[in-house]
């Protein structure tokens, strides 16, 4: 059971200061299906993109803590404490929130020329176990590993040159299973991360990595916006997977009830001005459809 | 000239060197009015902006570094069936009409003083001949320099239809200490719908200073494509030029430097459009980490009767450190206004965005800065046409990341 918890959470924008998040408590347990529902620049990108680990934001306030229980740590060989299962999130590097089964798919996803796909991925899948190992590692193994700080040796063009845990031929069939998933077509693996993708088909690329990756929780933003119908539904499709096969929490951000026809989620919060201003089921999804959002505004601001 | 002709050099220095080599007349004479000529020749033109000029050729100590007695290679040359890789003396014995005919007859050796002197003394080198209709695949040129000084003269002729890609590279043997100087003229000749494509990587020990020109002279419907990567030396001087003079011909620079210390690299590509229906397409890209500095000059001449030119040019420097620093100049100057044409230079950092993806993902920091700055490279690398050379060039650009 992993718990991802965010706590009177606020942060504003490094350069300027302008503040943004301004108290966030939001918990997204495993299994669940959350949907965080708001209007333009109300900060649920900010809020996805604090929990990840971004460097234009600084955190001014509150935490954001990931409960692990013994099933999501069943691959690790060291020995585990309970320590080792209650992280800050705040204190650790993006990689290593990865590392611990946080999954961001972007809004906007990079375009990253000269990566290939392929390469990308088993790279990440690898830094991903690398780092697991080195996250739970013993206090007294550490300082005589921290030597071979796994160095990048690897070629976009020619492939890796070390194995990693997961070998070409292993990756390639694990790649080719999740993109058989999505109904992506094989030659995406072979061209650069997200270059000269269509809007819809970066989205599809982003819930392959969270497929591959199989984090504990995944925070998806806008990942229904500029999807056809046909793509929604295998985008929705990967959605459901990661939650029935890996039991994966997810926070979807969304403006549409679109999506939520297909992934249907089990709680729905409504964030205005950097705040989560009404949470329900369901249902108030439906009803935001149908009022927008000013009556929840005028609902908060009565209640202030 | 402010330039002082070091001590070492005189006519006498001129004739031992072609003597020993038991030349014919002709190129004696060249070399001599070559040296005859150091006294009014400027150095290559550099870049300057306010305050700041950005390459000091002329403050280079030339007696310390410059040996010409003394010059030592080791070259080992592949050739391709139907070829002929020839090192230069063997050259002029096999083919001395061929070598009178076009020595020269590219980069005119007077070109300014450092084509001068490299024509004046220049003890190695390399003539590849490539006959009508023969293809030449894989030709390879590894030269080694073992001593303080060495000055290198290459040639290719590539005749009607014939087509040839060629690696060559360039490092240092056995260790000679301290400054040292490398120069290295390159010249193509090309028949009717001839292709070359040269490429060179330049891996020099750090306290070499390097000058190299490299020009083609594009036929009729010929092809000359060039790949320049430059990874060592103390501070490297580079022209690679291509004279479109053939209607329909075309040429590719591709360049890709990567500096770190206090390397210097003053990079320059040229195109001149004489013909019509030409095409050129001139992409460099280069990484700067620590105190390097880089300055580029790219120039597309469009002239008179250059009707429907085609003409590009993309420069991007990235900067891996906030010490390093580098100066760009595209130019385009236009005589035909029947031209398609753009340039571009940038000067940035990585990509802030593209890192936090790639971190988000798992990837430590440090492994996907070098994989951005890898994948930076691959539009230059995906041009090469001879593998060893692709390897090469990212071996060295993988190992200066680590
Ligand atoms: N890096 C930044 N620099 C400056 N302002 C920022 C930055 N990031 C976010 N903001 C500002 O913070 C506010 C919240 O932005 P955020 O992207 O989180 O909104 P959002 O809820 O995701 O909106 P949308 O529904 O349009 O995607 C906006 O006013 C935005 O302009
Ligand atoms: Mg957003």
């Amino acid at each position: 059971m992993a718990t991802l918890e965010l706590k009177d959470l606020q942060a504003e924008v490094a350069d300027t200061g302008e503040e943004i998040l301004r108290g966030v408590d939001l918990e997204v347990k495993n299994g669940e299906i959350h949907a965080l529902m708001g209007p333009n620049g109300s900060g649920k990108s900010t809020t996805a993109k604090v929990i990840a680990g971004h460097p234009a934001y600084e955190v001014t306030g509150g935490s954001v803590t990931l409960t692990l229980s013994e099933a999501d740590v069943e691959d690790i060989d060291a020995d585990i404490d309970e320590e080792d299962l209650s992280w800050e999130l705040l204190d650790l590097e993006p990689n290593e929130r990865a590392a611990l089964g946080i999954f961001l798919g972007f809004q906007y996803p990079a375009e990253i020329e000269g990566v290939t796909m392929v390469n990308f991925l088993r790279q990440a899948l690898n830094a991903k176990l690398d780092e697991r190992e080195e996250l739970f590692e013993d206090e007294d193994d550490e300082e005589a590993e921290a030597e071979d700080d796994a160095g990048y040796d690897t070629s976009p063009m020619e492939g890796p040159a070390d194995d990693g845990d997961v070998g070409v031929a292993e990756f390639q069939q694990l790649l080719k299973e999740k993109m058989e998933l999505l109904d992506m077509d094989e030659k995406f693996a072979e061209r650069y991360l997200n270059a000269g993708f269509s809007g819809g088909e970066k989205k599809q690329n982003e819930v392959l990595q969270a497929a591959i990756l199989e984090p504990s929780i995944a925070v998806l933003d806008e990942i229904d916006s500029g999807l056809d119908i046909d793509r929604l539904q295998d985008v929705s499709k990967g959605i459901n997977a990661l939650r029935d096969e890996q039991d994966t929490g997810i926070l979807q951000i969304t403006h549409y009830q679109r999506i939520l026809d297909y992934v249907e989620p089990d709680h729905v919060h409504v964030m205005i001005d950097g705040k989560i201003a009404k949470s329900g089921g369901a249902e108030l999804a439906e009803e935001l459809e149908d009022k927008g959002y000013d009556w929840v505004r005028e609902e908060v601001y009565e209640a202030a | 000239m402010s330039t002082q002709l070091p001590a070492s050099i005189s006519e006498e220095t001129v004739r031992t060197i072609s003597e020993e080599r038991d030349e014919p007349d002709w190129l004696l004479q060249t070399r001599l009015e070559a040296l005859s000529a150091l006294d009014e020749l400027e150095m290559p033109s550099v870049i300057e902006t306010p305050g700041r000029r950005w390459t000091n050729l002329e403050g280079l100590d030339y007696e310390s570094i410059v040996d010409p007695l003394d010059q030592r290679d080791e070259t080992e040359r592949v050739s391709a069936e139907g070829a002929e890789v020839l090192d230069f003396e063997t050259a002029l014995d096999e083919h001395p009409e061929l070598l009178e005919e076009h020595f020269g007859s590219v980069t005119d050796p007077q070109t300014n003083y450092l084509t001068a002197l490299s024509t004046a003394l220049f003890t190695t080198g390399t003539v590849i001949y490539v006959p009508e209709g023969v293809d030449a695949e894989d030709v390879k040129v590894r030269a080694e320099m073992n001593s303080t000084s060495l000055f290198s003269h290459t040639l290719v002729v590539a005749e009607d239809n014939a087509s040839a890609t060629i690696l060559e590279r360039i490092s240092n043997g056995s260790a000679v200490d301290g400054d040292r100087y490398f120069s290295n003229l390159v010249e193509i000749v090309t028949g009717e719908n001839a292709y070359v494509q040269y490429g060179s990587l330049q891996d020099l020990d750090e306290d070499v200073y390097d000058f190299t020109l490299k020009r083609g002279d594009a036929n009729r419907y010929a092809t000359i494509d060039w790949i320049e990567g430059n990874i060592g030396s103390r501070l490297t001087r580079s022209d690679i030029e291509t004279e479109l003079n053939g209607d329909s011909s075309e040429t590719k620079i591709v360049g890709a430097f990567f500096g770190h210390d206090d390397q210097h690299f003053d990079i320059n590509a040229r195109v001149w459009h004489n013909g019509e229906h030409t095409t050129a397409d001139l992409v460099t890209r280069g990484v700067l980490d620590d105190e390097a500095r880089s300055v580029y000059e790219g120039v597309q001449d469009v002239g008179r009767d250059a009707w429907d030119t085609s003409s590009y040019q993309r420069e991007n420097t990235l900067m891996l450190s906030d010490e390093s620093e580098a100066d760009a100049s595209p130019k385009l100057i236009i005589h035909n206004h029947d031209t398609e044409a753009s340039h571009s230079a940038t000067v940035g950092q990585v990509d802030a965005e593209d890192l936090f993806y790639m971190t988000s993902r798992s990837i430590p920091e440090t492994t996907a800065r070098n994989m951005l700055v890898e994948g930076f490279f691959v539009p230059v690398l995906e041009e090469v046409e001879v593998d060893e050379l692709r390897e090469d060039i990212d071996e060295l650009i993988v190992e200066r990341l680590d």
